[in-house]
């Protein structure tokens, strides 16, 4: 794989890290409000 | 304006400077100039370096919290200290994660038990070690008194970490940035790496913040929960009252 293959690997996998874990974290806060709500 | 709508504007700023940071970050390292001998490869020095300080930061926030913790006795600080040892381990893993896909290039393997690298996965396995024997007890009083113990004792492992390149002979360089005397890098990649650090700071606030906010919701969940008396699964089912004159036929 060239430089740019691996420069392009890292990113793709710290990138999509950090927006996985943030956007499961905001779609947990959406499904807990939602419970919260239903509860009253 | 009320406190909610006031809450809701600030997490939406919050939001976008944390999108905003990562693009900039993104055009800092790909438009920095190459290194003279590593070439375009030093650009896995922007996100590698800035996660693992950032996971070296919520570390040292979790102690805090936990010191708050046991000061106040207030179950927040014991939020944060957990929601930042989360966030940390994220971080954490992404800076292994990179180390490696550096080092395959670089160095011809994945993985070596270079003192760098041993002390790091140990430092990523007590802090999961840490999540699971919070998610072990229940009761969110002893959660945070038991956690306090390791929350503070696991700080111990930044300077380790750090050091370990200089107290031991290890093929990992040495600090580039944070070591006696000046940086040893040149300005405009110096640049570029100090705005990876300030953006991924940026990211770890916004997700300590979403994850407190988590934390707090799902900690009002369990209070609901235990306040309406409703039957969970799992619970044991108690046996009928056979002492209160009921007549068998």
């Amino acid at each position: 794989m060239s430089d740019w293959g691996w420069v392009t690997f890292g990113y793709v996998v710290v990138y999509g890290g950090v927006v996985a874990y943030g956007a499961s974290l905001l779609w947990r806060i959406k499904v807990a409000r939602r419970k919260l709500k239903a509860r009253g | 304006m009320t406190n909610a709508s006031s809450d809701a504007n600030t997490m939406r700023w919050l939001d976008l400077a944390a999108v905003g940071a990562l693009l900039v970050a993104l055009g800092f390292a790909l438009f920095s100039p190459p290194d003279v001998v590593q070439g375009d490869l030093t650009r896995m020095m922007y996100i590698h370096v800035p996660t693992i300080l950032v996971a070296y930061g919520a570390f040292a926030v979790t102690t805090v919290a936990t010191i708050g913790y046991l000061i106040t006795k207030s179950l927040k600080w014991d939020t944060i200290a957990a929601s930042s040892a989360e966030v940390g381990v994220v971080f954490l893993g992404l800076a292994i994660a990179t180390g490696m896909i550096w080092g395959k290039p670089v160095w011809g393997v994945w993985w070596t038990w270079d003192a760098r690298l041993t002390t790091t996965a140990i430092m990523f396995f007590i802090y999961l070690g840490y999540l699971g024997l919070r998610r072990s007890i229940p009761d969110p009083v002893a959660r945070a008194q038991r956690s306090a113990i390791l929350g503070i004792v696991a700080v111990v492992q930044i300077p380790i970490v750090h050091f370990s390149v200089v107290w031991w002979n290890a093929l990992h360089q040495a600090p580039t940035i944070l070591r006696p005397g000046d940086p040893q890098i040149d300005s405009p990649l110096l640049g570029a790496l100090l705005v990876g650090l300030v953006a991924f700071a940026i990211v770890y606030v916004w997700l300590l913040v979403r994850r407190v906010q988590l934390a707090n919701i799902d900690a009002e969940l369990e209070a609901r929960d235990a306040a309406s008396d409703v039957p969970m699964a799992g619970e044991a089912v108690s046996a009928p009252d056979l002492t209160s004159g009921g007549t068998a036929s």
